[in-house]
């Protein structure tokens, strides 16, 4: 009797699983470094002054703070989206303005960035794109397709795939999100409070498939998350922003690795 | 003290004024109004009215081999209109596909400064002229008929299809661009998997408004030889049969209305929300507060 493979057991058997233990770490690490960043959309006025940081494969990174003190700035920055004010900040082996490898950065906005038009499949398939076909070819590659199928699985979204975005509620629109960067597979996830609007149990999950996802594969998280507790309870290392509401004698706003 | 809104009611009375002084400095002689009331009158009365409706009627050469009931399918005005609907679809086509590239890259939040210039003095080109001094462009390059006329009215179609296209696309979020710029998409795949899709609706609704807008104005191309039913208007006119083009307008008119009609509701189909309201006859016809008051009364 034929039974049916599912795409977790058809990846597992190509060892191409975006989640799967024995799948191995990523080839090439990818490393951030920040050096005397100081980061804001006016030279006159900067935000923030990053302390020297270096982010290292399979670490969790959290910024934390208060809203408004520049944590989706600093992610920004770090994703290309913002040139610093001045330092130097390295992404995957390549010093910013240059951009890091095609499919090597993932990153999760704040407001998702989904193409809300198209469906769940289409947008999940962008990642998995960026992640494993050539740019100049026309179709997405049959390993792409794979990790699409297989990230639409693991998200719970397999009923919605043909679905488009705005018919989506804003939590499973969070986990199509998740789904995109997921299929990419890449050395680098940037997430931008993507664990807001999520009920409790399907945070649980799509925290445990990210978390999962870094450490069997090696690759760095940096999640911006403004609730202090879940943010300590995440991540490796804390990053702190503060504009004195924390700690009431800082004349400026400023950036501190918190022990945790 | 002046309120905001007297003071803008000010600015709007200012406006009126400076309006009436430069019409003014236009019209030389006033008088000339007085006479004009009583000129329309005899003007319709012996010359426009009745229309002349052997328009619909079969022409004698060729010999109409169409059943009687749908012979008008051999009149000049079946002819014209049929043909200057051809012209609009096939220019409305071509000048989408031509369009499409170049909108894309006539936006600024896809492409640098130069390329997205290069692009808009491209489409800013072919919409400086309206299309009907394109069709005289092309009756001396390619002579008289339809193939000037699609000619014509495809340049026109991409300079103003292009410029709603990229103008639409500018305004689309920036989230999904950044998305796709951080995975290190290239500019094609970002055109192809978001852009086109993320502003889909709006290209689709575009493309159909110039097709209706390729149809008005497809009536009066063939005034100057490219083709459609403005040949036959532009033939009466010279014969002074003035019955005759009155019933062509007519025609036109009813034709555009139906068109105005079609369009709108493929229209609605395309946009943000699938639950739309669908338009009505008399939509078309009366202005769109007027036409959601009656909607809510009936509701009621």
């Amino acid at each position: 009797m034929m039974t049916s493979l599912t795409s977790h057991d058809r990846l597992g058997k190509y060892g191409a699983g975006p989640m799967s233990k024995d799948e191995g770490q990523l080839q090439d690490d990818c490393v951030v470094s920040l050096e005397g960043v100081v980061i804001g959309y006016d030279s006159n006025n900067p935000l923030l002054k990053v302390p020297d940081l270096t982010i290292k494969s399979g670490e969790i990174v959290a910024i934390t703070g208060s809203s408004g003190v520049g944590k989706t700035t600093l992610l920004r920055t770090i994703a290309g989206l913002i040139r610093p004010i001045s330092g130097t900040l390295r992404v995957c082996h390549s010093t910013l303005p240059s951009k890091p490898p095609r499919g090597s950065v993932g990153y999760i906005p704040q407001r998702l960035g989904l193409v809300r038009h198209a469906s769940v499949r289409h947008n999940v398939m962008l990642g998995a794109r960026a992640g494993h076909t050539n740019p100049l070819s026309l179709f997405p590659s049959s390993e792409a397709i794979e990790h699409t199928d297989y990230s639409i699985e693991r998200m719970g979204l397999t009923d919605k795939a043909n679905e488009p975005i705005r018919r989506l509620s804003g939590g499973q629109q969070r986990r199509v999100a998740t789904a995109r960067t997921l299929a990419q597979k890449p050395k680098l996830i940037m997430a931008d409070e993507f664990l807001s609007e999520l009920d409790e149990e399907t945070l649980e999950k799509v925290l445990s498939e990210v978390t999962g996802y870094v450490r069997s594969s090696g690759a760095a998280l940096i999640v911006v998350e403004h609730d202090f507790a879940r943010a300590k309870s995440m991540a490796d290392r804390l990053l702190l922003i503060d504009d004195g509401r924390v700690n009431p004698f800082l004349s400026e706003t400023t950036a501190v690795e918190v022990k945790i | 003290m002046i309120t905001g809104f007297s003071k803008t009611f000010l600015y709007l009375f200012l406006v009126l004024v400076f309006a009436v002084w430069v019409m003014d400095g236009l019209v030389h002689d006033w008088g000339r109004l007085s006479g004009s009331g009583g000129n329309l009158v005899t003007f319709f009365k012996e010359s426009l009215w009745p229309p002349n409706w052997s328009v619909i009627e079969p022409q004698a050469y060729p010999v109409c081999t169409a059943y009687p009931i749908i012979d008008f399918t051999c009149s000049t005005a079946w002819i014209g209109m049929v043909e200057t609907i051809k012209i609009a679809f096939v220019s409305t086509v071509l000048g989408t596909i031509i369009s499409l590239p170049i909108g894309l890259l006539a936006t600024r939040n896809l492409n640098p400064k130069g390329v997205s210039y290069i692009a808009r003095f491209i489409l800013a080109a072919a919409r400086s002229l309206p299309s009907i001094i394109w069709a005289i462009f092309f009756v001396i390059l390619v002579g008289f008929g339809p193939l000037s006329g699609v000619l014509a009215m495809t340049i026109y179609t991409v300079g103003y299809l292009g410029k709603l296209q990229y103008e639409s696309i500018e305004g689309m979020s920036s989230t999904p661009l950044e998305a796709a710029s951080s995975m290190g998409l290239s500019k094609l795949e970002t055109a192809i998997g978001v852009v086109i899709p993320e502003s889909a609706n709006n290209l689709i609704s575009q493309t159909i408004f110039m097709f209706e807008y390729n149809i008005r104005h497809g009536t009066v191309i063939g005034i100057v030889g490219a083709g459609g039913i403005g040949y036959y208007i532009n033939l009466y006119l010279k014969f002074l049969q003035y019955d005759k083009v009155i019933a062509y307008l007519i025609i036109i008119f009813a034709v555009v209305l139906l068109i105005d009609f079609l369009s709108i509701y493929a229209r609605s189909f395309f946009t943000e929300e699938s639950d739309v309201k669908r338009p009505s006859w008399w939509g078309v016809l009366l202005p769109a507060d007027l036409v959601t008051k009656l909607r809510r009364n009936r509701e009621e």
